[in-house]
């Protein structure tokens, strides 16, 4: 017997022929496949190097990038609905932020991110006043949950979009024209004006040439030309413009402080909850104004956070760990900057975060001490790895 | 010579979890490297909306009395930080039209069960779940105290019922004793949990599963198995271990032969007197090491051995309790029919799935669901070959397509469930493939049919290559007792010569 073979082996009724047949497979030699990591790249590649190809202005604030492999090859096939995260250098800052792909998921050659400037905010006002055709940018591949799923969500659905967050609609629109989908959707699209109507000329064009695609405009702020539909998107009007929901999944994507009002609306409508879904693209409520947050300490006040093997930084108990971590040139890993992807998971050897409502964190993160930095502030002295 | 730690251990898996902290524990300066930002590997959970998902743990085995788990988990000061729940039932088996059984955990109860569902047949039960537990019982005792080998053999000399069915298949020792198809069929529902079909699978093996359940129980973790692992991991880091995560390890880094430290992404080396690698065996020996450096026996040995299967997973929210919905049982096996060459056909195609296993975790409650929720696993044994060879494109609406399938076949047991779904996830072998750096995606190393049997690869647990020890679920059988067990003691033998 061979010598791997353990002595207790001959006691048994049998062991010669095991021995003999894997002397046999030894013989046929079988070649094992290469490394898992390597096999998986074409469907998760980690890094995309994108060139920008174009830039349309939609409006007075918003812009669409396509941009396209570098290297010329198509680019990974995503869910109509899923993101990108941008990684994005602003002054001496690396940091990244997510953008859903507006474009078709039947073209690869290209995805078309739709960026609408966000008052105060860092990175969208910085896309929008620099990135111009030619610039090269990089991401990591489509990534999310908030996509049509044949299993349990039907063909009867109803898109709740405010602002830019009409732009995974436009994908899912796009996905039914162009692979000629058995799913209706109907738009219920909340503007302020009506010139920032985003795909306006697009949408209304779809919606008139196919049956199964109806959108609605509405606007909060309408000028004396505006003849359609006027704010607020409450039960009443939803009701009225998409009809019963009864059986309809319902995908809701628009400024994060619109979303508990709107569930309530359709709350109201004897629409589940479990019929509705949410992207998160930011944090709702950051502290102080969320009521959990512990009134005695101040949000203002500088606390210290300890990177192991890294060193120290001050920052003020209301900055995400996260944004706090990249301004001192750190860079953990991060993709939804919402709390949902875990990507950005720390532990945290010793102190005290607080948690945005958003952070889908584990049972067992809390009692072991795992954090989503996005989504965490350091409420004491801070040590944490990562 | 410095080196800048004792043990490099890379990997933080169930068996790389437990490697660090005994050594730690036992006084060895330690670091863990793992690729994720979390320990566990497959031992792990994720959330979407409302509900956390328990990715890879059905039953826990060896947590009850004496369990070989309990013990190690005692030792490791594991066990107090963890909630345990045991499950009421071994488990449910059903094929639709056919046959429809619930198994307790308990020998005599097993046998009054089948006997009272196929009466004439309690001698032959009787004789054969005893067989089972003695074949069982000694392999569980057997490794356990291999360094103690004069005795083991003396021991095993006596049982000529061990030596004589031990390595034949499980399939062969039905029939001998039993003639209804639908008894042996229930008597082979955890083949699954070793991956291999009845008519592969040795009986030793089976044995071993069925004693360690019905033995030490089956059991479930509050918080699933992430809380196992962060729990293993806090052990590990109280004792001063340290832990390097988002950190992936390219090479073992070799002088004249012997493993002296690793060289991780970022060209950062780490040098240590003792590598202990939780990666797959082929990964091990051919990528992290130069082949150069592998006894050719070694690599002989890997050309000997098949890659086993992986699994596809459909873990579901749904907005229903565990009763309304069917779930009275939190193990349960559904099978098309009971003609193993479906099953067998099942796991190298992508037709509808003929076999699932489906796990609810709020029969009593985990804690993964809200109130009023639960939260169910529906997994299938697949090799990853039919979703390697699916385009790329059409990925995604393969996934739908044979999720589709496992609903449908769930039916029988749950007829509500599609309509109360809240949240759908869907795992494929090259889901596995790339959360746990397995090729093949395989969740219990290689196919364990006897030629995998450890009575054969003594080598495996050995440092074929001087300075290097591995330890997962490729050098012993698949599954958290059994890897995790099996790297604590190789350890621990380690501690006494390192
Ligand atoms: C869907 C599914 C269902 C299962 N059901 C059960 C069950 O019910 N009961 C049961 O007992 N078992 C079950 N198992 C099997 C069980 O989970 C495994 O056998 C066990 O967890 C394997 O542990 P391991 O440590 O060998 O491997 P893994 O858990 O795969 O750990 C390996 C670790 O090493 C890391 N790694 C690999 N290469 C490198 C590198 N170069 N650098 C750094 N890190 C690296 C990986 O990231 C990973 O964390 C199931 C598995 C799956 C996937
Ligand atoms: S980046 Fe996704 S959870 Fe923090």
């Amino acid at each position: 017997m061979s010598t791997s073979t353990n002595p207790l082996a001959h006691l048994f009724e049998g062991a010669d022929d095991v021995v003999a047949e894997i002397e046999r497979r030894g013989a046929a030699g079988a070649d094992h496949p290469a490394d898992a990591r390597e096999e998986i790249t074409p469907y998760h590649p980690k890094v995309l190097d994108l060139t920008v190809a174009e830039v349309v202005e939609e409006t007075v604030t918003t812009k669409t990038f396509r941009v396209r492999r570098t290297d010329g090859r198509p680019l990974p096939p995503f869910l109509a609905g899923q993101y990108i995260s941008l990684h994005v250098r602003v002054g001496d800052v690396l940091t990244s932020r997510a953008f859903s792909i507006s474009s078709s998921p039947a073209a690869l050659d290209h995805y078309d991110l739709t960026v609408r400037r966000l008052r105060g905010g860092r990175v969208s006002n910085h896309l929008i006043d620099t990135v111009k055709p030619g610039d090269r940018l990089t991401s990591g591949g489509p990534i999310g949950t908030f996509y049509h799923d044949p299993l349990f969500h039907g063909d009867d659905v109803v898109f709740l979009a405010g602002g830019s967050g009409v732009a995974p609609a436009m994908s899912m629109i796009r996905d039914i024209v162009d692979h000629g989908l058995s799913r209706r959707m109907t738009l219920l699209y909340g503007s302020r004006r009506a010139d920032d109507i985003i795909f306006h000329d697009e949408l209304d064009a779809v919606a008139r040439e196919h049956r199964d695609i109806t959108v609605h405009h509405v606007i909060s702020d309408p000028g004396p030309d505006w003849t359609g539909e006027v704010g607020p998107l409450d039960a009443a009007l939803i009701s009225r413009l998409a009809g019963p929901l009864a059986g309809r999944m319902t995908y809701l994507c628009g400024p994060p402080g619109k979303y508990a009002y709107l569930v309530r609306q359709l709350e109201s409508l004897g629409h589940p909850r479990r019929r509705i879904r949410l992207e998160a693209n930011s944090v709702a409520l950051p502290p102080p104004a969320d009521p959990r947050w512990p009134a005695e300490l101040d949000p203002e006040e500088q606390v210290t956070v300890t990177v192991r093997g890294r060193g120290s930084l001050r920052v003020p108990r209301g900055r995400p760990l996260l944004d706090a971590l990249e301004d001192n040139g750190l860079r953990p890993e991060a993709s939804c900057r919402s709390g949902e992807c875990a990507l950005c998971r720390v532990r945290v050897c010793s102190g005290e975060v607080f948690h945005a409502e958003e952070a889908r964190l584990r049972a067992s993160d809390r009692q072991f001490g795992f954090a989503h930095c996005c989504v965490a502030y350091p409420l004491t002295d801070l040590e944490i790895d990562f | 010579m410095s080196v800048d730690y004792d043990v490099i251990v890379i990997g933080a898996g169930n068996a790389g979890l437990s490697a660090a902290a005994t050594l730690q524990r036992g006084g060895k300066r330690t670091l863990l490297v793992e690729r994720h930002n979390v320990p566990g590997g497959a031992a792990t959970s994720f959330v979407r909306g409302r509900f956390e998902f328990e990715v890879s743990l059905h039953q826990l085995g060896g947590m009850g009395g004496p369990g070989p788990l309990r013990e190690i988990l005692d030792e490791m000061d594991v066990t107090r930080r963890l909630r345990l729940i045991q499950d009421d039932e071994l488990y449910r088996t059903v094929v639709p039209g056919v046959l429809d059984v619930t198994l307790p955990a308990d020998w005599q109860g097993a046998v009054d069960v089948l006997d009272s569902h196929y009466p004439g047949n309690r001698a032959a039960l009787t004789r054969f779940l005893e067989i089972v537990r003695d074949v069982g019982l000694w392999q569980l005792t057997a490794r356990a105290n291999l360094h103690r080998l004069k005795e083991q053999v003396e021991w095993l000399s006596g049982l000529s019922d061990v030596r004589r069915y031990g390595l034949r298949t499980y399939r062969e020792v039905l029939d001998e004793f039993f003639t209804d198809e639908r008894l042996k069929f229930v008597l082979s529902s955890y083949w699954s949990y070793n991956g291999q079909l009845p008519s592969r699978m040795s009986f030793m093996d089976m044995a071993r599963l069925l004693a360690l359940f019905i033995e030490t129980k089956p059991y479930q973790i509050v918080g699933g198995s992430q809380a196992l692992s962060s729990a293993m991991l806090e052990s590990f880091l109280e004792a001063g271990g340290e832990v390097r995560f988002n950190t992936s390890v390219e090479k073992i880094v070799t002088r004249g032969g012997r493993a002296v430290g690793v060289r991780v992404d970022g060209g950062e080396t780490v040098s240590c007197r003792l590598v202990v690698s939780n990666a797959p065996s082929s990964t091990t020996y051919t990528r992290l090491l130069d082949p150069a450096d592998v006894p050719s026996g070694v690599l002989r040995d890997l050309g000997s051995r098949r890659m086993g299967p992986s699994a596809t997973a459909l873990y579901l929210g749904l907005d229903a309790p565990a009763a309304e919905l069917g779930f009275a049982t939190a193990t349960n096996f559904l099978t098309t029919d009971l003609d193993e060459r479906t099953v067998a056909r099942g796991m190298r195609s992508l037709e509808p799935a003929p076999f699932l296993l489906a796990s609810c975790y709020d029969v009593r409650p985990t804690g993964f669901a809200p109130p009023g929720a639960s939260q169910v696993n529906l997994v299938t044994i697949q090799y990853a070959d039919p979703w390697e060879a699916v385009p790329v494109r059409d990925y995604q609406q393969a996934k739908s397509a044979y999720a589709a399938s496992l609903l449908d076949l769930l039916k029988a047991i749950a007829p509500g469930v599609r309509d109360v779904i809240e949240e759908a996830e869907i795992a494929t072998p090259l889901t596995f493939k790339r959360y746990l750096s397995q090729p093949g995606g395989a969740i219990y190393g290689f196919d364990q049919d006897a030629m995998d049997s450890w009575l054969f690869h003594e080598d495996d647990l050995k440092p074929n290559v001087p300075g290097l020890v591995l330890v997962s679920n490729w050098v012993t059988a698949g599954g958290y007792n059994s890897t995790i067990v099996t790297a604590a003691r190789l350890c621990r033998r380690l501690l006494a010569v390192l």
